[in-house]
Formats: C-alpha cells, sequence, structure tokens
C-alpha cells in the first residue's frame, strides 16, 4: 500500500476520550500546555490567598521571589519589580500577609506560581507596618539621636519654607512670621505635598536650597510642612528618601506636618518638630518687639550701672579728701615728737628715782659710822663709795648711750620725713638732760664726801675722850704736852699731867720702875 | 577690639556680657565706661539693624542649570 504524501486536511484531530485512552505519549510542552488552559480556565483571573511568607528575596533586578505557606502547603510567588516598587513596607520572612493575583504556569520550571500584584500584610495597616519597620531601620542608623540635631538660630535673616503654595499652612506660617518678626526674608519653595511624587519633590527642594544657600544670600533655617489631611495625605513625610534628606541638610529644619497628633518620620528625623505650621513660625522667630523690649531693659541697666558706678567713685573720692592724714599731715610727726619727749622725761625720772635710793642707801651708813670707829673701814666705805660712784657713772653713760642710739635711730627716721629741725630740739633737750643728770650726780657725790670729811674731823676730836669715859686716861709731860708712852721718857721728881674724862690731874714721879718683861 | 561687622545676634550676646560685666563692678572704673560706651553704641547698632530689614517674600523656581531663581510670590488667600 503506497503510502499518501501528507496532508494537513485529512488528519482529523483525536478525540478528547479517545487521546484520554490513547496510548500516544505527549510532549512535555502539550502537556504544559494542557495544565496552564487547564488552570487558566478553571481559576479566576484575581485570586486573595494568605499565608506566612518565607524565602523572601528581592533580585537585584528588583523582582521579588517568595513563597506563601500554612501549616500544610506552600505557594511560590513572583512580585514583578513595577509592583514591587509601589510597596509601603517591606515584606519578611514569617510575616503574615494576604497575595492579590493570578496563578500561571512557569512552563520552563513545571511548576505553577501565583503572580502577585500586591502584598498586603495580615493584621496590622500597610501603613502602619511600614512606619515601624523605617522607624526601627532609621533609629538603629542614629537619625532620630537628640545630640545630632542641629540648634535653631535665634534670628534668621532669611527663612525657607517648603510646602504647598496654595495650602492654609503656608499663609498660616507667612501670616505668623509677618505678626512677630516682619524683618525676615522669606523664600517659598513650591513642592506638591501629597501623591507619589510628593517625596522626591520635597527631599530634592531641601538638597537644593543646601547646595543654592549661599547664592540665595544665606539661609538661616528650613520650614518644611504641609497642613493637616488623612494619614495616606501625609504619607510623603513617612518616607525614607525624605528622612535622608533631612538628615543631610547642614540647614537646621523645622518640621510642621498636619495637626498635633500626627506624628511622622520627617518629624522625628527634623532638628525641631512643631505640632502646626503656625507653631512652626512660632518656634522659627522671636517676637520683635519683645527683642526691642529687651533692647531697651539692657540699654537701662547700662545706664543704671555706670550711674552707680560713677556715684560710688565719687563718694569715695570725698571721703578720701576728708581723710584727716591729707587734711592735718603734720599731725603725724608732732605725735612722734609728743612720744619722744615723754620718753626722755620718763628716763629723767627713772634716773633720779635711782639716785633717791642710792641716797637712802648711803645715808643708812651714817648712824654705823656714828656707832663704829670708822678709822679701819672708813678707807674702805670710801672705796667702794668711789666703785659705786663708777658705776654709777658708768651706767648712766651706758644709758645714755642707750637712749642716744634710740635716739639717732628715730632721728633718722624723723629725717627721713623730713623732720630735721624738730629732732635737733629734741636731741638737745635730751643732752641738756643728760648733763643735767651727769652734774647732779657729781654734785651730790661731792657734798657727800664733804659730809664724810666733817664726820672724820668730828670724831678724831671726840675719839680719845670716848676712852676716857670708860675709865682709860691719858698722861703727857706737862711740857711740850707730849703724850707719856714709855718710862724712858720721863724721870724721878718730873713733873706731868693726866688727862681724865672730866678734868686733868698734874702730879710728879716719885718711883720709876721699868717693866722687865716688856724689856 | 577688632572692629569685624557683628551680626545681629552676636551684638545681642556682646550686649548681655558687657551688662553683666558692669553690673558686676568686678572690672575698673575707666573699663566700665569703655564698655558702656560699647554697650551703648551695640544698643544703637542693633536697632538700626532691626528698623532696616523689612520683610520680603519671594518664590523660587528652579532653574536649567541646577541653581534657583527667585521671583515675586503672591500670598494665596487663607481659604
Amino acid at each position: 500500500m503506497k503510502r499518501l504524501p501528507f496532508n494537513p486536511g485529512l488528519i482529523t484531530p483525536p478525540q478528547t476520550k479517545a487521546q484520554a485512552h490513547s496510548k500516544q505519549p505527549l510532549s512535555v510542552s502539550e502537556l504544559t500546555a494542557q495544565i496552564k488552559r487547564a488552570i487558566t480556565t478553571a481559576l479566576p483571573s484575581t485570586i486573595h490567598v494568605i499565608g506566612q511568607i518565607s524565602n523572601f528575596k528581592r533580585h537585584s533586578s528588583g523582582h521579588l521571589y517568595f513563597t506563601l505557606k500554612d501549616d500544610a502547603c506552600e505557594l511560590s510567588c513572583v512580585m514583578w519589580r513595577s509592583d514591587a516598587a509601589r510597596l509601603k513596607f517591606e515584606p519578611k520572612d514569617g510575616l503574615e500577609a494576604v497575595a492579590t493575583g493570578h496563578i500561571e504556569v512557569f512552563e520552563r520550571a513545571g511548576r505553577y506560581q501565583l503572580y502577585a500584584r500586591k502584598l498586603l500584610p495580615e493584621g496590622l495597616g500597610e501603613l502602619e507596618l511600614a512606619f515601624r519597620q523605617l522607624y526601627q531601620k532609621l533609629s538603629q542608623e542614629g537619625l532620630f539621636e537628640q545630640a545630632r540635631k542641629k540648634p535653631l538660630p535665634r534670628f534668621p535673616k532669611r527663612i525657607a519654607i517648603i510646602t504647598s503654595p496654595t495650602g492654609a499652612a503656608i499663609s498660616d506660617i507667612i501670616r505668623t512670621l509677618h505678626r512677630r518678626f516682619p524683618c525676615v526674608h522669606i523664600l517659598m519653595y513650591p513642592v506638591r505635598v501629597q501623591g507619589d511624587t510628593a517625596s522626591k519633590e520635597i527631599s530634592a527642594a531641601i538638597r537644593r536650597v543646601n547646595t543654592n544657600a549661599t547664592q540665595l544670600g544665606g539661609v538661616d533655617l528650613m520650614i518644611v510642612g504641609r497642613g493637616g489631611g488623612s494619614t495616606e495625605d501625609l504619607w510623603a513625610f513617612n518616607e525614607e528618601i525624605i528622612a535622608r534628606a533631612i538628615y543631610a541638610s547642614r540647614i537646621p529644619i523645622i518640621s510642621a506636618i498636619g495637626h498635633e497628633v500626627d506624628i511622622s518620620i520627617a518629624d522625628l528625623v527634623a532638628d525641631v518638630r512643631a505640632a502646626t505650621p503656625t507653631a512652626a513660625a512660632e518656634l522659627a522667630v522671636p517676637v520683635l518687639h519683645e527683642i526691642i523690649e529687651d533692647l531697651s531693659m539692657h540699654e537701662a541697666r547700662l545706664i543704671r550701672s555706670i550711674r552707680q558706678i560713677t556715684t560710688l567713685a565719687t563718694s569715695r573720692l570725698r571721703g578720701l579728701e576728708n581723710l584727716h592724714c591729707l587734711r592735718e599731715p603734720l599731725d603725724f610727726v608732732y605725735q612722734r615728737e609728743q612720744y619722744l619727749d615723754e620718753l626722755g622725761h620718763r628716763q629723767f625720772q627713772r634716773l633720779a628715782q635711782k639716785l633717791r635710793t642710792l641716797r637712802m642707801r648711803v645715808e643708812k651708813y651714817d648712824p654705823i659710822i656714828q656707832r663704829i670707829n670708822p678709822h679701819a673701814t672708813l678707807r674702805d666705805r670710801e672705796n667702794r663709795l668711789q666703785h659705786a660712784s663708777q658705776r654709777l657713772d658708768w651706767t648712766i653713760s651706758k644709758l645714755s648711750q642707750h637712749q642716744d642710739r634710740r635716739l639717732s635711730q628715730l632721728t633718722h627716721q624723723l629725717r627721713q620725713q623730713a623732720l630735721d629741725l624738730k629732732l635737733t630740739h629734741s636731741h638737745n633737750h635730751v643732752m641738756q638732760l643728760r648733763t643735767m643728770l651727769k652734774s647732779n650726780v657729781r654734785n651730790y657725790m661731792t657734798s657727800l664726801g664733804d659730809h664724810i670729811t666733817k664726820q672724820q674731823q668730828l670724831l678724831n676730836a671726840l675719839c680719845h675722850k670716848r676712852i676716857l669715859r670708860r675709865g682709860y686716861s691719858i698722861t703727857r709731860i706737862k711740857k711740850g704736852k707730849q703724850l707719856l708712852r714709855s718710862v724712858k721718857q720721863i724721870k724721878d721728881g718730873q713733873r706731868m699731867m693726866t688727862e681724865l674724862e672730866d678734868g686733868e690731874i698734874e702730879s710728879q714721879v716719885v718711883n720709876l720702875s721699868q717693866l722687865e718683861l716688856f724689856e | 577690639m577688632a572692629k569685624k561687622k557683628l551680626t545681629f545676634e552676636e551684638s545681642l550676646e556682646r550686649l548681655e556680657t558687657i551688662t553683666q560685666q558692669i553690673e558686676q563692678g568686678k572690672i575698673g572704673l575707666e573699663e566700665s565706661i569703655d564698655r558702656y560706651e560699647e554697650g551703648m553704641s551695640l544698643v544703637k547698632q542693633c536697632r538700626d539693624m532691626l528698623s532696616k530689614a523689612e520683610q520680603r517674600i519671594q518664590k523660587l523656581h528652579e532653574k536649567a542649570d541646577g541653581s534657583l531663581g527667585t521671583t515675586k510670590f503672591d500670598e494665596p488667600k487663607p481659604s
């Protein structure tokens, strides 16, 4: 049988039933195509699947690959780059999530996969999760640290405001700045504050103001923000790109996003967070009239202080002018002179007292001299007196030398104070006193000597009569009145005179005999 | 002292320092008078600076070369 040439028209497709039972094998591609068809027709084009994310992988191409699983089963999932870009949060292993997409067979690998267009975290809201994730990340990097926040200038000259040119925020800010500090220069940087491009525009504006600050004449401060709105409206300010731009800014930034209750990532990174746009303007500038009052207060304090200082100085000067020592400069000298006079007088009195004491001591000897025979002791007493007199002289000269020394010291001091005249006077006075003292002592010594001589004469006259009173007698050879001391002086028959206490007897020598014993 | 032009903030800070120094009375009479004169001239300078500055509002726009230009800004009517 001759085989007919191949004519596709003659081929009838095999009946499905027949094919199923046919032993004829299918190619892999044929089977895969059948499976793909079967799945596509059997499943809806949009499927929501809930499961736990595992094996999450972000490929360098930007596509996401992960598995959704529950206790028993696993499902491979893919999310293309374009869809992944719209994700607010960062998917992570272990996260319970709902993926939305369709099932498709990946022919090359022979497996079916879920092609996810959306992925939402289960439980928490998507935005809340995104916020928490970004918060944790930036916090770990230190973007919220207080230590790195820049201080705001006290008196900003030029402020850039990055916000919508049409919202309530800009008019609130401008009105408040104008009310408080009308001399500030405002640079308005219009940006979109919501929608997909908002975060890019705002962060670009922050960078641009920084790069062009010098060209703009120096920008001291930036206010970045917008008025109130829904969480979605404010979302741009929770994006990482804005946080990074704020962190990198050299110019201090005040954030003012929404109302008091709205806190965004941008608020946390900003140097100062204001609750509202109006509050931002209040934080940005001082109140002008308060500064003017402050200036006036400083002026008043300066004037008051300088008055006090000069008044005090004047009264101190008056006080000095009235000082005694300046008005009566010689008083000091007079006082010293008076002291010197007193010193001389006291010294004189001390010497006079010493003299009196000595005189009393000398006078004590009078009765003794009267009582005893002074012949033996007279010379001795005279010597002792002489000696005492010498010592006295010596003491006086010593004292006067000492006094001289003190005087010359004082004189020297006084001379230094230009007081020659008065000193000489005082010195002379003391010298006079000294001379007087010396002559007084000498006079006394002379009169004492005279007194002693008189006593001696008296004694000479009286002495032998006192002996006669005790029963002795003195015999003299009558002629010549020579004292009879030896029998050899007289001969028998010669006359002699015997003196007794109360008279004289004239007698004649009758018997003269010599004492052999004394020969 | 170097006669460098002080900013408003520096002027005010200097003024505060001077006021304190004079009030504490730790400096001598002559220095007090010098400081007083300096302080009074600072008060005048600060007042001048404040009265000279006036509010300006300008709008920024991006130029092709990446720099920023300024134009007059008309405040929006508050809604």
